[in-house]
């Protein structure tokens, strides 16, 4: 049993409050075995404790998360009516939950305990200065009994969830996202942008490795989505808004006209009457179809359409009625119209899938121009029996079985002339185009061009060995140009076999390019309405790319599917599952809280002049100068902070991370030897955890430097630094997430540009530039933090305490003269 | 429209036909040509990767000439154009190289100062003032089938020469010679590996058979699609094909040989120039028979 | 990086291409694939130079013949995937190589001539020849400041003249 070696009491005479309302903090300094105590001399950091005003008691315990160390705590509550604990031990993105919580079964509330990080960054990042070590400790518990001081208690608002979802996307992630929580009793939207649900599955001949029937298996469950008494399914359907936040959104779907109604038996007797023509976009172009027509034979809805574009009736006048004519249950209606929709839901899954890359602006391999060269997609429909050749290999130009065939890997992928990324499912897919060709047409000779084979799944490496069991010829080395015999219409590939170092010449009767996939064409849009990331190739960014790979950073919108990134059916289906149980964990629940650290706006000090809401990345800021105020929609602050900054008027306010309170911790941090002080504001997600590591690997560097954690660097306000050199802080340091990987939407562009323009006030007034530095450290970049501060610690080195003076003087001066002038 | 005109080397001293052809052809739609004392350019194909500085030094000096006199640089010749465009833009771009290079030139008097653009009689003939012109100019029609060869130093790599023109794969499939052929009633053909370099710098540098090998490949894949006559905006690919026909005709018997014209030289002939004032009658690879068929003399 | 290439007077080609980019290079072969010396010199291609820059160093390869067959026609950078300066490094290889005396018979009898007449060009009876086609004589090249220009940028490090 863990033993607290002291427990020092302090008399409360009159004269030691300090504070109006009556301040009774609890501070308990953890020894952490010898993780602190080592380093740290615990009991001297205690007593320096007590003598701070507010506190009337300080204790340092050998392992306070233990559950005596908690129950202590417990009862020191109870028992000396403390409001405020402080606790100084590990990092509090560790142990700050599990505080918080022993504080609330106590009866205080939970956002009236404040950490102090005397382990993580502080004794295991000075191991071999105990001096230093603490003395920096005390300075650090001192900032947390000055900033508790501060604290006002805060209540999480909790938001209820509707148990109903959106799901954007018919392909197979979209159906099985829609089906699980269909299943599961919510109600669901399935919103197509086409005539009907199947996506890219639906157009695929046989899946790898197993090498099913890609419609056979996916039928059964569009007809189910198609059944569902849950599933509202809208075809032919777009997202025209989002508005609202996790719980509650509010959308306008736009529901196009279709002009069938749902009588339709799809007889098709309206096809045959009908005179205008179409590429047919399932078969990859490779057919005609009618303007009134059937996206395929599994279609669902299984219901005709009219594509307006193409219908003589597009001016709103019926020129030609011959389909109507030719209807028996007279199902064709010219007057529908376009409807917009209002749905509400609580969760939203993106399934908007991909696009196939278009070779035509690789010009040296004649896609286009040769009518023998072709993709993949158009291939999977040639050998498809519900396609345009009924399921014959055939080559374009003159419809003969190929004997010759060569399949290119990397089109539009791996390239920074198109694609950067390797599209996933190029090398199974052609593997499996090899297979069904040699299965079905055996004397065909098969070549494949490649860079790398990659058949990392599950019975890849299977599939690749039968293929080359079976006789295709891998040659690797990408063809530089292809050549079209102009009579024959073979073609001739010119390249190097590069494991044989030499040059190869191999006329084809067919060449089928592997192509890429990339993000679909629309994606922009909904990125735009649901507010989400994409990464710099267009996929929807997650939430953490290990840990929360389906969600998204927008509480409540989660990815299924390619949108996210290239993947097959098996990964699609298993996200899409994983989406469904996310959006399940909130309905189900019915309710989410929202951490209370929200930004909160004085609607008397404000102006209305909206600048809080132009950077808020969440658009969780609303209203306008008729107003006459602006407020905060609560449940869709993330708490980033980056508003606070912009008000001149110190109307807006973060609940939990206040201007007082951080001011609070700077002023206890500058109060004694201020010069010798590197101040370092470190967000959250990145740079605190980043410090973090530095101290999780030892590494070692100088003490000189205090902490203050914010959620963003965006948070940050220039008047805090501003205060800090006038308080005669030697530097300060801000640092936050790279560029790339802000948690919150790129909020830290706006770090950068304060930091920029306070840099530029520093030129003006001749002050050292170098006192101020900003940078980019992630949660992994544990040396690059020690680093940082190393350097920042030699520029100290050059710094006289009558410099700094001089600096604060010339900053103090240039303020009074600005507030003179306004 | 005025241009310094930069010959290069090889029209002026061994093909001053095509230099008549285009003096008579600018005449005729308004493109006014200055003459000045320049040197070889000099070329992308062998200065260049002996001696960089040197090379960059003297297309410097050769840009110069044209700042000096106030006009853009119009050249007759891919190698040119190549060699003097990127010097325009690599000088542009570093002060480190300006300064050295102007410091090899300053005792001459010259100082690079980035003022002027260099362009390429094909492009010059493109612009829409001189097609409209050519058009109402035009005497004749001349109904062939060629294959336009243009080179490879006339548009690559594209980030220099043509940056404007990037595609979306970042490449530049030019057309500008097929459109202009077009409007005098050339059929322009294609053929395969249309874009292939013409052979001439490893003839240059290494073994006239080498170069002339690959000219031997360009020819097969142009006789195979029926074309009657080629079009060249390069002396050096002029005489990869001229010349080249007949070096590969000693071997063996290749089929009949293919005429091949300077683009001005077709452009001279449509606005009613003869073939004598073309300078069609120095050609190794006689048009005779073909422009006979046509009624051209 | 066309910024850096300029200046080769240090014939060091790493101070001019970054390894890295070079590393990028996964040996597609499209390079190889689309040169025109492939007609001539099966053993010679840009993806091998590319690997053997990155392998054994361009000490050896400075001293291949071979490099010379490459015809500058910048095909192969067009097709790379990578976008590696591979037409840029070759021009930097022979850079290197003629310093080393590595350079074809033919192509230094043609430098010789360029730096003494400042034309790449025998003039033989030109004149006449020119006034056969209406053309004026071709007015003369100030020999000695392009002489003078050439030793100054230092290009009898490579070719006496």
């Amino acid at each position: 049993m863990e033993e607290i070696v002291q427990l020092k009491e302090k008399n409360q005479g009159p004269g030691s409050r300090l504070e109006k309302n009556d301040l009774r903090i609890g501070v308990y300094v953890c020894h952490c075995g010898k993780n602190i105590a080592g380093t740290v001399r615990c009991e001297e950091v205690a007593q320096y404790a007590l003598n701070l005003p507010g506190v009337v008691l300080a204790a340092d315990s050998l392992y306070t998360c233990s559950e005596p160390g908690q129950e202590q705590i417990k009862a020191d509550i109870r028992e000396h009516k403390l409001n405020r604990v402080v606790v100084a031990s590990c990092t509090p993105r560790l142990h700050e939950p599990t505080f918080r919580a022993a504080c609330q079964s106590a009866g205080l509330n939970p956002y009236l305990l404040e950490m102090a990080n005397i382990r993580e960054q502080c004794s295991w990042v000075h191991l071999h200065d105990k001096e230093g070590a603490t003395s920096k400790a005390k300075d650090l518990v001192g900032m947390a009994v000055s900033r508790a001081a501060k604290l006002s208690p805060q209540f999480e608002l909790t938001v209820p969830v509707l148990r109903s979802v959106l799901v954007i996307g018919g392909g197979v992630a979209g159906i099985q996202a829609a089906l699980d929580m269909a299943d599961a009793g919510y109600k669901v939207y399935l919103v197509e942008r086409t005539g009907s649900i199947g996506g890219r599955m639906a157009q695929i001949d046989k899946t790898f490795p197993t090498m099913d029937c890609s419609i056979c298996i996916l039928a059964p469950k569009m007809s189910d989505v198609g059944r569902h008494p849950n599933i509202e399914l809208l075809t032919l359907s777009e997202i025209k808004e989002v508005q609202g936040h996790i719980g509650n959104f509010k959308v306008k779907v736009l529901k196009k006209a279709r002009y069938v109604k749902k009588e339709c038996t799809a007889c098709g007797d309206c096809i045959q009457a009908c005179p205008q023509l179409a590429p047919d976009e399932f078969n990859a172009g490779l057919s005609i179809r009618r303007a009134i027509y059937m996206p395929f034979a599994q279609a669902v809805p299984s219901r005709f359409l009219i594509d307006m574009d193409r219908c003589l009736n597009n001016q709103g006048i019926v020129a030609c009625d011959r389909c109507f004519q030719a209807c028996n249950p007279k199902c064709i209606d010219f007057a529908d119209e376009d409807n917009l929709l209002d749905i509400e839901v609580g969760t939203i899954v993106v399934a908007t899938g991909v696009d196939v890359y278009d070779p035509t602006a690789l010009t040296e391999l004649g896609y286009g121009k040769f009518p023998n060269v072709i993709t993949t997609l158009e291939f999977e429909r040639l050998i498809n029996a519900g396609g345009p050749s009924g399921g014959e290999l055939i080559r374009p130009s003159d419809r003969k079985r190929p004997s010759k065939v060569a399949f290119l890997q990397c089109i539009g992928s791996r390239s920074k002339r198109s694609n950067p990324y390797c599209s996933n499912v190029c090398c199974m897919n052609t593997i499996k185009d090899a297979l069904l060709i040699r299965e079905h047409w055996p004397e065909t000779e098969i070549y494949v061009f490649y860079i790398d084979i990659r058949a990392f799944g599950k019975g890849f490496e299977d599939l690749f060995q039968r293929a080359r069991r079976e006789g295709v010829t891998f040659i690797r080395g990408i063809p530089g140009e292809i050549i079209e015999d102009i009579d024959t219409g073979d073609l001739t590939l010119l390249g190097e076999n590069t494991l044989l170092g030499s040059h190869y010449r191999y006329t084809m009767d067919m060449v089928i390019l592997s192509v890429g996939i990339k993000p679909h064409k629309d994606a922009p849009t909904l990125q735009r309405l649901l507010n989400l990331s994409t990464d710099t190739d267009g996929f929807y960014m997650e939430a953490h790319p290990k840990l929360r790979p389906v969600d998204t950073t927008t509480g409540g919108v989660f990815l299924a599917g390619a949108a996210e990134g290239p993947k097959d059916i098996k990964d699609s289906v298993t996200q899409a599952s994983a989406a469904a149980s996310r959006a399940n964990i909130l309905m189900s629940k019915g309710e989410v809280s929202v951490p209370a650290i929200t930004a909160r706006i004085d609607l008397e000090k404000c102006t209305a002049c909206g600048f809080c809401a132009k950077v808020c990345p969440y658009h969780a800021i609303e209203g306008d100068k008729d107003l006459g105020y602006f407020r905060v929609i609560e449940a869709a602050c993330k708490g980033c902070g980056a508003c606070v900054p912009e008000c001149r008027f110190g109307a807006i306010d973060q609940a939990h991370f206040t201007d007082e309170q951080i001011v609070s911790q700077l002023d206890k941090a500058l109060s004694e030897d201020p010069h010798k002080k590197i101040i370092a504001f470190a967000c959250n997600w990145c740079s605190y955890a980043g410090a973090d590591f530095a101290g999780v690997s030892r590494i070692q560097y100088p003490h000189n430097v205090r902490i203050i954690r914010t959620m963003c660097s965006a948070r940050v306000s220039p008047q805090w630094i501003e205060r800090a050199f006038l308080k005669g802080a030697g530097a300060v340091l801000v640092s936050g997430c790279h560029p790339s990987d802000c948690h919150y939407n790129n909020a830290n562009q706006h770090t950068a540009r304060r930091v920029e323009k306070f840099w530029k006030r520093m030129e003006k007034l001749e002050i050292n530039k170098d006192r101020l530095r900003l940078s980019w450290v992630s949660a992994s970049e544990g040396a690059q933090f020690a680093r940082v501060i190393k350097e920042m610690e030699e520029g100290l080195k050059k710094l006289t305490p009558v410099k700094i003076q001089e600096a604060a003087d010339k900053l103090k001066k240039a303020i009074c003269k600005k507030r003179e002038a306004s | 429209m005025k241009y310094a005109l930069y010959l290069g080397c090889a029209i002026p001293i061994k093909y001053p036909g095509f230099e008549a052809a285009t003096r008579q052809v600018c005449e005729r739609l308004g493109i006014e040509l200055v003459d000045m004392a320049f040197s070889c350019c000099p070329p992308p194909t062998s200065m260049k990767l002996v001696h960089y500085d040197s090379w960059l030094a003297l297309a410097a000096r050769n840009i110069c000439l044209a700042e000096e006199a106030g006009h853009d640089l119009l050249t007759l010749c891919s190698g040119c154009v190549n060699t003097l465009k990127e010097a325009n833009q690599v000088l542009k771009q570093s002060e480190s190289k300006r300064r050295k290079v102007n410091k090899a030139l300053e005792e001459h008097n010259h100082s690079f100062q980035g003022t002027v653009e260099v362009t390429h009689i094909l492009d010059v003939l493109y612009q829409d003032v001189v097609v409209e012109r050519l058009i109402k100019e035009k005497v004749r029609d001349i109904p062939i089938r060629v294959g336009c060869h243009y080179g490879c130093h006339y548009f690559r790599p594209p980030k220099v020469m043509y940056p404007e023109e990037l595609s979306d794969s970042e490449s530049y499939v030019p057309v500008k010679m097929d459109h202009l052929l077009s409007i005098i009633g050339v059929e322009p053909t294609e053929f395969s590996r249309k874009f292939l370099c013409c052979g001439s710098p490893l003839g240059a540098n290494v073994d006239q058979d080498a170069g002339y090998a690959i000219t031997r490949q360009k020819l097969s894949y142009i006789q195979e699609r029926n074309i009657q006559a080629l079009s060249v905006i390069c002396p050096s690919c002029f005489e990869q094909f001229d010349l080249g026909q007949i070096v590969l005709s000693r071997k063996t018997k290749d089929g009949e040989k293919i005429p091949t014209f300077f683009l001005t030289q077709l452009v001279g002939l449509a606005l009613g120039l003869s073939v004598r004032e073309v300078g069609l009658d120095v050609h190794r690879v006689k048009a005779k028979k073909l422009l006979d068929s046509i009624n051209i003399i | 990086m066309q910024e850096e290439r300029g200046i080769m007077t240090v014939f060091k080609i790493w101070k001019h291409f970054k390894r890295e980019e070079l590393y990028e290079c996964y040996q597609c072969a499209r390079c190889t694939g689309s040169c025109p010396a492939m007609e001539v010199a099966p053993a010679f291609g840009p993806r091998e130079t590319i690997l053997k820059c990155l392998g054994l160093g361009y000490d050896q390869l400075v001293e291949d013949e071979k490099l010379w067959l490459c015809c500058t026609c910048n095909v192969c950078e067009d097709r790379c995937p990578q976008k590696i300066p591979i037409s840029d490094l070759l021009v930097a290889l022979r850079n290197s190589a003629a310093l080393r005396g590595n350079i074809p018979g033919r192509l230094s009898i043609a430098i010789e001539l360029l730096a003494k007449t400042g034309r790449s060009m025998i003039v033989h009876q030109l004149d006449e020849m020119r006034s056969h086609h209406g053309l004026a004589p071709l007015p003369p090249v100030p020999v000695d400041e392009i002489r003078q220009i050439l030793k100054k940028t230092g290009l009898d490090a490579v070719i006496e003249f």
